[in-house]
């Protein structure tokens, strides 16, 4: 028997370095350097190869053996990832982190004896297969037969520095190594909780950005319309005294900031500190208003909390997973590798609920289509089952929720019958997802922006967690509630505070002590009315009651709604401040632009989509003379006469570990020592965000019945279209630092709006074509993709193309309760160019 | 010619389906599902394998890996008979390269090809176990030995008419 497929006895005796296994090695090792070719000095991998140290560490020198390689050549275009299979020893590492990390099976042994190697499905280039270019192989390859295609640096270096992915948020750790104050290389980072040793391709490729010639190196002052570079001291000056013009004329209130869920908690605690204390404004926000609102006003009332219920082992560990609009393989690719090892390998049940085949519908055992916007009427009906069918966990449902009767009451309209008319569900397969889901002791629910941007976002939210409350699905070892964050740090940016009505930690502005607290630690007073939110900004700014805005890392232009209506509010103000890695669409609006440090140049931390807080850690200094954002407020509010006294991020965390019960006992020595979820500090749970086995903070959850009321107008003639936006691999928010990353950039370079086969023949557009979706408040154009993906009627059409921003083609509508704007869906209808 | 062998295709593809669908969702089944393709189709058309690999939920590049380990499995249609020339070292010996060359040149194939007409596929084989004979060619199930280039001739002759 082969000592790998022995199993462990005890009191077995198991030699791993006797000389017979050594000389079996040696020899095993000599056979692999045999059929390798000898061009070690000419070799990429260089000193990082396995295969090298292996054969210096064994003694072997030159090989007694006949040489014979295999000489084989693949062609690929992609800027990615290069084959040099002559060097590939068939460790199949790249075939099992293919499989069994990502889950893609993109590649698997082909052929046998010589001619075995891996390959993808009839042997095509990468780019012609179900490759994703997430990079984990070559991560794992431990020769040079898998490496980086287009590189600016083919040596090793010295420095390396475990940071956070500054993309989406799932907030996995990278490496990040350097040469020469350059990163040069991006790989799995060594913690990985999240992660687990992969990386998608925004992770591994997208730092380009960071080297982009387009970084702004100094701050610059619009001059008649045209940008001056300037110092530092003459751009904070001018900033300085136009904030303290605008507030001694106008008033604090007609000042406001946009903060950013891209930078770290410590900057966004120092912004809203900036706004409170020095501005003496509440008038604060961040992006993931756009996204997240619906979340954090949804889950609220629901269940205390306002973040993922669980962490995202625990999702894995599900029996049955929810998926219900979103596409995690393409918007959180931790997450979608998640659910597709939760699937493939340990056999958990994939319900997904999305009109879009996605990725995912491959995995999934149930797979519905509703009409689009009527996802509260399905997570209703499936609740109703529930209850009609006494699959609810009567035990949690009495000891720990309220307003049980409610619920039933509002649940009486949405029998199966009448829901499949609104959804065109058809109802066996309602009652078939709610026994599925029911069935299950470790349920999980994983949403997304499917749920949050629509018009009733807030309900959906709310009709997810009644779904869950009712079978106690909320944490424990697996299932829970996960929704998904758009970005590294949105959910960061809230708990520290950036938004008009909290404090950090989420305490609320209005309450006296709380204001107290704070009041005695930073020795000044707080405003007590509540501000304004991102968009009510940005309407305010339009009717002049706003001069003066400060947007810090956040692109309004085209994230925001219609983005005329914005632009020319933007134009209107007295004084508009924009802070960023890039002149973006919004900078280029501004008086005064302030160069801000990206991810790699600067020290703090960010907080998952779970509530994970990791660090981001310095791997080269600012470029230019661009600064960190931290560095930045500290030295404006030293200009405007009310200092902050911070020296360091870490300084800046000390306080937040004080003031903000939900970051206790964070550290970054702790998470030096290992990134921590928050719910594994300290005894108790109350005090933390993460709820395990039901431990609610305010002791009972509650029912939430909400109504389904239809928001979208039915498709008119002028506009047959339903259009859905959404995010793609490749790029990322509104594409300000993607477009610059040059390898995402060069793979998929241009906008493109997907349509369904059948209906790209009636309109006679074909794959390719230049098309314009034009909805009632704007048009514009990209290039028809034709897919199988879509039901009949929708097209799809992905954000972050900065040239053709699908947010233009809304209307301003914000959510009652959450105010963010609808950005999900809209009647278009669509023409050849 | 293109449009009969892609209309032959898409015959083979449905007989794949109707196979295919009895086992659903069971990975073990891998092998034995195309062995029973093979023997009821033929071959395993390439384009089944995406097929196979939905229905019993692995991977296309998982399936493919397979087919392409087995020797006994083929992902191109075959002749209608197998003719297999030894190259045993009795065989060898005994002039069995040259009976290869010889039967190469009556087929006008290579090893590891299908005449036009799909009649022949072309194989060789190590070794059949009756040196005695030597040199042999097997002829689907049937042995021919002490073959020479006369008998090549006529075994071809016969075969085709």
């Amino acid at each position: 028997m082969a000592s790998c497929v022995t199993p462990i006895a005890s009191g077995m005796a198991i030699n791993t370095h006797s000389p017979r296994v050594t000389e079996h090695r040696k020899n095993i090792v000599k056979l692999v350097l045999a059929s390798h070719p000898d061009s070690c000095m000419v070799c990429d991998k260089g000193n990082r190869c396995q295969l090298r140290q292996l054969a210096s560490d064994l003694d072997i020198g030159l090989l007694d053996f006949q040489k014979i390689p295999q000489m084989t050549v693949i062609e690929e275009v992609n800027p990615f990832i290069e084959r040099d299979i002559s060097k590939c020893i068939l460790c199949a590492k790249c075939i099992r982190s293919c499989q069994e990390l990502v889950v893609e099976g993109a590649i698997d042994y082909f052929q046998r004896g010589f001619s075995a190697k891996p390959a993808t499905l009839s042997d095509l280039p990468l780019e012609a297969s179900e490759c994703t270019f997430c990079g984990t192989c070559v991560a794992m390859c431990p020769t040079g037969a898998l490496t980086e295609k287009e590189k600016t640096y083919r040596g090793t270096t010295n420095t390396t520095v475990e940071t956070t992915c500054p993309f989406c948020g799932c907030g996995c750790s990278i490496s990040l190594e350097v040469k020469d104050e350059q990163v040069v290389r991006a790989t799995p980072g060594a913690d990985d909780a999240v992660n687990n040793g992969a990386l998608c391709v925004r992770g591994s490729y997208g730092y380009d950005f960071i080297h982009s010639p387009d970084r702004l190196t100094r701050p610059l002052i619009k001059v008649n319309d045209d940008f001056e570079e300037v110092s530092w001291e003459q751009a904070l000056e001018l900033v300085a005294t136009e904030f303290k013009r605008i507030k001694s004329e106008h008033g604090p209130n007609s000042l406001a900031v946009l903060g950013s869920s891209k930078c770290t908690n410590e900057e966004n605690y120092l912004l809203q500190r900036f706004a409170r204390c020095v501005l003496e404004t509440n008038n604060i926000d961040n992006g993931s208003r756009l996204y997240n609102s619906a979340t954090r006003i949804g889950l609220g009332p629901s269940t205390g909390f306002l973040g993922s219920t669980n962490h995202l082992g625990a999702l894995e560990k599900s029996d049955v997973i929810m998926v219900i609009g979103a596409d995690p393989t393409s918007s959180a690719p931790a997450v979608g590798y998640a659910i597709k090892r939760a699937v493939k390998i340990k056999g958990a049940k994939l319900i997904l609920i999305d009109p879009r085949q996605t990725k995912l519908s491959a995995f999934a055992h149930l797979r519905l289509c509703p009409k689009i916007g009527t996802d509260v009427a399905l997570l209703n009906s499936l609740a109703k089952v529930i209850i009609d069918e006494s699959l609810i966990d009567e035990e949690f449902v009495t000891r720990k929720t309220d307003g049980f009767e409610d619920l039933t009451k509002v649940l009486e309209a949405y029998s199966p019958e009448h829901v499949e008319a609104i959804t065109g569900i058809p109802s066996e397969e309602i009652r078939a997802t709610a026994r599925l889901y029911a069935a299950s002791s470790h349920a999980a629910i994983v949403y997304g922006t499917g749920i949050t941007q629509h018009m009733n976002g807030t309900d959906g939210v709310q009709a997810v967690a009644n779904l869950a409350l009712l079978t106690g699905n909320i944490g424990g070892r697996g299932g829970g509630i996960y929704p998904l964050q758009r970005e590294n740090n949105g959910l960061g940016a809230c708990d520290m505070g950036a938004l008009p009505d909290f404090l950090p930690g989420y305490q609320s502005i209005a309450d006296d002590e709380t204001r107290t607290k704070f009041q005695q630690n930073w020795e000044t007073s707080l405003p007590v009315n509540h501000g304004l939110t991102a968009v009510e900004i940005v309407e305010l700014a339009k009717e002049g009651g706003i001069r003066g805005l400060y947007v810090v890392g956040e692109n309004p232009v085209l994230s925001f709604p219609q983005s005329r209506i914005v632009t020319e509010a933007l134009a209107s103000l007295d004084f508009l401040v924009v802070q960023d890695l890039f002149l973006s669409e919004t900078a280029k609006l501004a008086n005064v632009v302030l160069p801000a440090a990206s991810f790699a140049e600067k020290e703090g931390t960010f907080t998952n989509f779970e509530g994970r807080v990791s660090r981001v850690r310095k791997a080269i200094d600012p470029l230019g003379e661009s600064l960190p954002d931290w560095e930045i407020f500290l030295r404006l509010a030293d200009k405007m006469e009310c200092p902050m006294p911070y020296s360091s991020p870490q300084q800046v965390m000390d306080e937040i570990e004080r003031l903000v019960p939900l970051y206790e006992g964070i550290s970054y020595a702790d998470l030096d020592a290992k990134s921590l979820h928050q719910a594994e500090m300290g005894g108790n749970h109350l005090e933390t965000r993460r709820i395990f086995g039901g431990q609610f903070l305010t002791g009972f959850a509650r029912f939430s019945p909400v109504e389904y009321v239809p928001h979208i107008e039915e498709a008119k003639d002028d506009y047959p279209f339903a259009l859905l936006t959404g995010t793609i691999l490749q790029h990322f928010g509104t594409g300000t630092r993607s477009s610059r990353a040059w390898r995402l950039k060069k793979f998929s370079p241009q906008p493109f709006l997907e349509i369904g086969r059948s209906d790209a023949e009636k309109l006679g557009i074909g794959h390719g074509d230049e098309v314009k979706a034009i909805s009632p408040v704007a048009e514009l154009s990209a290039t028809a993709k034709i897919t199988d993906t879509l039901p009949e009627g929708t097209v799809f059409l992905p954000l972050s193309f900065p040239e053709s921003p699908a947010t233009r083609l809304f209307n301003i509508e914000l959510q009652p309760k959450s105010k963010t704007p609808s950005l999900k869906l809209c009647n278009v209808r669509i023409e050849r160019v | 010619m293109a449009d009969k062998s892609k209309a032959v295709a898409e015959v083979d593809l449905a007989q794949v389906k109707q196979i295919v669908d009895e086992y659903s969702q069971q990975r073990w089944a891998l092998i034995p599902l195309a062995q029973k393709i093979q023997n009821e189709v033929g071959y395993i058309p390439p384009q089944s394998v995406p097929v196979i690999a939905k229905t019993l939920g692995l991977f296309p590049s998982q399936v493919q890996g397979v087919i392409s380990f087995y020797e006994q499995l083929y992902t191109k249609p075959r002749g209608r008979h197998v003719v297999r020339v030894c190259r045993g070292t009795a065989c060898h010996v005994r002039g069995g390269k040259t009976i290869l060359k010889l039967v190469k040149q009556h087929l006008g194939v290579e090893e590891g090809e299908t005449t036009p007409d799909m009649e022949y596929t072309l194989e060789t084989v190590a070794c059949i176990g009756v040196c005695a004979l030597a040199p042999n060619v097997v002829v689907d199930d049937r042995v021919h030995g002490r073959m020479n280039p006369k008998k090549v001739e006529q075994l071809f002759r016969k075969n085709g008419d």
